[in-house]
């Protein structure tokens, strides 16, 4: 499998300058380091803004950072004063007028995820319940061990989750651009805990959440703009 | 005076055909009268270890549409520039990539920025843009 890319600039004689300039060039666009193609792609896409908010096209966190992303962008507008403004996170990069092209590298470098842990101690008895993330685990069993395989087999929106021991469950924000703290505690307002005798769970948090400094965004000048665009990634 | 500028993708990652080509007349910023006439090109050695300013931002590229294409000439695939603005890192070209892209020179700091990995990485590149702000002469 490979993926070519090939450019040419032209400039004719007495247009740039007096004489005329040319320059063609072609790539196989390969992995990092390697001489092995790129094997994934976004595949072709069009998006048609309705207003003029910032939109993210890729996140950075679903990309494996420092690898040879490429990025093909164009704007379809055929009318000369309608342009988006590309951005890398917060950072400008250019904007892109009516009929531009670019092909971008993209490092996707990634932010830092938050994670807390839950400790379940003390007695669980069948019913108590944990509520987390609009997601409710009742109690089948009266072993934290029982409640922690519940918790952990349930489907979170917003994060993944893993059994840590038999009474531990560690959880991972899915994007690095969640930057809330949930509370800490037995008490927490956050992952509550209702139980009818002494069962505990008690949050701590781990790591801060960072967020990602790489995501690819636009901002059109004007609410309707349509954009093509492909990411070909590792 | 006006620049064309085309590419051509091609690959054959998936079951059908994905191709896209796009072909565009450099324009100043807004207008499909006035092309982009001026430039400037350049053939650097990059060395390793040390961030370099390949092209410093200029108040007169302030939200126009400079476009800068920039090919790493290294054979070896080994070795990459990592492509830097205002300490953001864009991404990584390795031997034998070319990247094309926008470029606003928001402020001073929005020099475009190059640093080599592996070893010392050739480097041709054009910037196409409608206007710099000159120096004045020192002494």
């Amino acid at each position: 499998m490979a993926i070519s890319a090939a450019i040419t600039l032209t400039s004719a004689a007495g247009d740039l300058t007096t004489n005329a300039l040319s320059l063609s060039d072609s790539t196989t666009l390969t992995q990092a380091a390697s001489s092995t193609a790129l094997a994934n792609t976004s595949g072709l896409a069009r998006k048609t803004t309705t207003t003029t908010d910032q939109y993210t096209l890729f996140y950075a966190d679903d990309y494996t950072a420092d690898k040879a992303h490429k990025l093909y962008l164009k704007n379809t507008s055929t009318t000369p004063a309608e342009f988006f403004t590309v951005h890398i996170d917060d950072e400008k990069l250019g904007l892109m007028y009516a009929g531009d092209w670019a092909l971008i590298p993209w490092s996707a470098t990634d932010g830092t995820k938050a994670t807390f842990t839950v400790t379940l101690a003390d007695t669980w008895a069948v019913s108590d319940t944990i509520v987390f993330d609009g997601v409710t685990v009742t109690s089948a069993a009266t072993s934290t061990t029982a409640m922690i395989d519940l918790i952990v087999a349930a489907k979170y929106p917003n994060w993944t989750v893993v059994e840590t021991s038999a009474s531990v469950a560690t959880f991972t924000a899915k994007s690095s651009n969640y930057l809330g703290l949930i509370e800490e505690g037995a008490a927490s307002d956050d992952f509550v805990v209702t139980t009818a005798g002494d069962g505990t769970g008690t949050v701590a948090r781990g790591e801060t959440a960072v967020a990602s400094a790489n995501d690819i965004k636009i901002t059109p000048g004007q609410a309707a703009n349509t954009i093509e665009y492909a990411l070909f990634y590792e | 005076m006006a620049t064309t500028a085309a590419m051509t993708l091609n690959s054959d990652l998936m079951t059908g055909v994905l191709s896209a080509n796009a072909s565009t007349t450099m324009m100043k910023a807004g207008t499909s009268a006035d092309g982009l006439d001026q430039m400037k090109m350049g053939y650097n050695k990059i060395p390793t270890g040390t961030s370099f300013d390949l092209l410093d931002a200029t108040a007169a590229g302030i939200d126009k549409a400079t476009k800068v294409y920039l090919c790493n000439e290294s054979t070896d695939e080994t070795y990459y520039v990592t492509i830097v603005i205002d300490a953001k890192t864009i991404g990584r070209l390795y031997g034998g990539d070319w990247m094309f892209i926008p470029w606003n020179q928001d402020d001073a700091t929005h020099d475009l920025e190059i640093t080599a990995t592996g070893g010392t990485n050739n480097v041709t590149w054009i910037c196409f843009h409608e206007g710099e702000t000159l120096g004045t002469q020192a002494d």
